[in-house]
């Protein structure tokens, strides 16, 4: 401490300067306040006022193009029942498990995921374990099926490893159906959930998975469960199928939270 | 008007260099490339560490392997150095169009105005080096006004070299004679005039080296004044990309196959690359012993360079029908096209990047089978489990944001391929149970039917069938239906 002290000490004397005192660069003349747009306003009161619609400022060009290019952040399905549950669609990034064993719409709520996506110019990705995919009634749902990949695994593993490079090439929005109950292939682990997730996450895809019973654990951001699937019959016709969904888990929103959804025949 | 500019690219110790191109884990091995069989095999070319223990080229393998027991011997493999060469040439290429193949690794390119893309000729020669690692061959470079300067001054140690302009004469000058043309038959008479360099030959008078010498004295002389007048040749561009190899011992597995085919495909794939295509379409021949060859062709679903997955689709089709007799030699032919480019759009949805996708479906073939992945096609008819797959290929998305369509709210319908059969109790006109596999099995609830379908009645296969939608005690409604062969068959489910 003894030899550290006058080093200190060192450091703190003033230097000896031989230099005259520095002077400041004198302010810069005082700009005359402006209100912003007042220029261009002047601009456009001399032009035509079809000519003046089109004259646009930097910055309010740059406001435009970002509020163009920027993405909504979830893709709705556009079932109202559904999308109440998720607080307006299946969000980007994020993974959502529909889960039931009994026939409660879930391959129609998968339909118009797609539907919707590919109606406003989005590329999707069916993964269709069950093998079960229309062309022609999806077509009829609103499909496009231009913008539609149907993958066709065998098993949960090749489902699995089938989202994961769909997710990687930037599908916007990848739905997987592993079909009815029993379902073809062993069970994924759930580090392959875990790391689909993160891939969706990274990559900003909208996931849906649909299965009979859970499989994603905690990879999942929310899981709707349908239940009590009623069928209406009227004059000895099917005319459709009323459900209803709940929302067993949501990492920002309050679970149990129910709807009903209808659905319709082709008539 | 532009002066001719010619860089050359040259290869030392071809046969060594093309060799370990292919086997690149004998690079820090003590390795020797040989020439002819039985006694008559002599050493060619040898690595560095085999030239530190002695070895020269020309000793015969017998004196080399008293030098030293563990050299390893290689014969010289013609298909090593023809790929090689090819991808000599597809460096070249990648820099300039005009490209001649000068045989041995040596090839010539034009690079008259070229300088506009780099700073200086040296910064184009130590490019062209870098590309030349790339694939695997370590090549000089050297740049001069005609092909004779440029060639020796690739073979210089200190590569790149470069000539300047009208200075040809000045280079040669101080080099020895042997650096002219190694092969000249009159270096012993040369030595005895008492001539070491290639300045001492350029002095003397033209007519007197042609009186003794002949015509080849005279162009001697004119090499060595730095005057080539022969031009640069241009070769027209290949149809095709091939690598491949003969290998030292019959391969019977199909995995040690695939670990030599593997490189063979990263070399494809890299000299793809430096042309910008694409593998449309690989083509296999192996030559199998004893004698005999197998080929097969693969078509990619898609343009790609991934090597992953043309590996995964050579396994599938190998592993589908083996070639039936041990390898002793293999070529992989590439046939190129243009990979799929798209232009973004700066406002509307992000579109797929084209080559990506293109290598994503060609990896999903490779996993599942080719009528497992693609776009859905409706197909004309009645009957629902029909459908049809074609090439997926979204059009490019709108190029501003859209609402989605609201939701029609239809029920749709999971299609079972095949129809399961069940067993189905009537009573009287109606259904009152349905006992088939899983949860397809109950008595009825509700039934509605049937509709009759007749569909293809134009054919020699015609399909009329009795359909019912049927709602079990669990729930779930089912379409089924009844056949012309009154065989009950479930084919979709309302979900």
């Amino acid at each position: 401490m003894a030899a550290t002290a006058p080093l200190i000490d060192w450091q703190f004397q003033l230097l000896q300067t031989s230099h005259p005192a520095p002077t400041l660069v004198p302010p810069p003349p005082p700009v005359e306040p402006v209100e912003p747009g007042s220029a261009l306003a002047q601009v456009r009161a001399t032009l035509e006022a079809s000519v003046a619609a089109k004259v646009r400022s930097g910055a309010e060009l740059l406001r435009r193009a970002a509020n163009n290019t920027e993405r909504p952040e979830l893709i709705p399905t556009t079932l109202e029942a559904f999308d109440a549950l998720l607080g307006g669609g299946l969000e980007r990034g994020k993974l959502v498990e529909l889960v039931s064993r009994r026939a409660t719409g879930r391959y129609s709520i998968a339909m118009s995921a797609l539907a919707s996506a590919t109606s406003i110019g989005e590329a999707a990705a069916l993964v269709d374990l069950g093998d079960g995919f229309d062309p022609r009634l999806a077509e009829t749902n609103g499909v496009d099926l231009r913008r539609l990949l149907w993958v066709r695994p065998r098993s949960v593993k090749e489902a699995v490893m089938s989202a994961e490079m769909l997710v990687a090439t930037g599908f916007q929005l990848v739905v997987i159906d592993l079909g009815l109950h029993p379902v073809k292939g062993r069970r994924a682990p759930d580090a392959a959930w875990v790391r689909l997730a993160r891939s969706a996450e990274t990559s900003r895809t909208a996931m849906l998975v649909s299965s009979p019973y859970p499989v994603t654990g905690t990879a999942s951001e929310a899981v709707i469960k349908g239940s009590s699937g009623r069928p209406k019959w009227r004059r000895g016709l099917l005319m459709g199928l009323e459900m209803t969904l709940t929302l067993e888990k949501h990492r920002h929103r309050k679970a149990g939270t129910r709807s009903t959804l209808a659905l319709e025949v082709l008539p | 008007m532009t002066s001719t500019r010619i860089a050359c690219f040259y290869v030392p110790m071809f046969p060594l260099a093309a060799r370990l191109r292919s086997e690149p884990e004998l690079l820090s091995e003590a390795v020797a490339v040989v020439e002819g069989n039985g006694n008559a095999a002599h050493v060619v070319a040898a690595t560095r560490r085999a030239r530190t223990k002695g070895i020269k080229p020309g000793l015969s393998l017998a004196q080399a392997r008293s030098i030293l027991p563990k050299l390893i011997a290689r014969g010289r493999d013609t298909e090593c150095e023809r790929t090689a060469q090819e991808a000599l040439i597809e460096v070249a290429e990648s820099f300039s169009p005009r490209v001649e193949d000068a045989g041995e690794g040596v090839v010539y390119i034009d690079i008259a105005g070229m300088t506009r893309h780099y700073d200086s000729e040296l910064d184009l020669a130590k490019a062209a080096m870098r590309a030349a690692d790339e694939v695997g061959l370590p090549a000089r470079v050297g740049i001069a006004a005609s092909k004779l300067a440029a060639r020796v001054a690739a073979e210089l140690p200190k590569s790149p070299t470069v000539v300047d302009p009208g200075s040809e004469s000045e280079f040669l000058a101080p080099l020895p004679l042997a650096r002219l043309t190694p092969q000249l038959d009159a270096a012993s008479m040369l030595a005895r005039w008492g001539l070491s360099s290639i300045g001492e030959l350029a002095r003397l008078p033209e007519a007197e080296v042609a009186a003794r010498l002949g015509e080849a004295g005279r162009e001697l002389h004119y090499a060595a004044r730095g005057i080539d007048p022969r031009p640069l040749i241009p070769r027209p561009l290949p149809p095709d990309f091939r690598e491949g190899m003969e290998l030292e011992w019959p391969l019977v597995a199909l995995e040690p196959f695939l670990y030599i085919a593997n490189s063979a495909l990263e070399r494809l794939s890299k000299r793809m690359e430096l042309q910008g295509f694409a593998c449309k379409r690989l083509e296999l021949t192996m030559n199998l012993d004893p004698d005999g060859f197998a080929a097969r062709a693969i078509e990619l679903p898609a343009p790609t360079r991934d090597v992953k997955t043309m590996l995964t689709l050579l396994r599938l089709d190998l592993e589908k029908a083996p070639p039936g007799a041990p390898v002793t030699g293999f070529s992989l032919v590439a046939h190129p096209d243009r990979p799929r480019r798209a232009q973004l759009s700066l406002f509307g949805p992000a579109a797929l990047s084209p080559e990506k996708l293109a290598t994503t479906i060609a990896r999903l073939v490779a996993l599942l089978g080719e009528d497992r992945v693609g776009m859905a096609l409706t197909v004309d008819g009645h009957l629902p489990e029909r459908y049809g797959i074609g090439e997926f290929a979204p059009p490019p998305p709108p190029d501003r944001r859209l609402k989605p369509e609201k939701s029609r709210g239809l029920l749709a319908m999971r299609v079972f391929r095949p129809p399961m059969p069940v067993e189905v109790l009537m009573h009287g006109e109606q259904i009152t149970a349905v006992k088939g596999e899983g949860d397809v099995c109950g008595s009825v609830r509700s039934a509605s039917g049937p509709w009759r379908v007749e569909s293809d009645w134009w054919t020699e296969a015609p399909a009329a069938r009795d359909y019912w939608d049927v709602e079990l005690d669990g729930g779930n409604v089912y379409r089924l239906y009844q056949s012309e062969t009154k065989e009950w068959l479930v084919d979709a489910r309302y979900d």
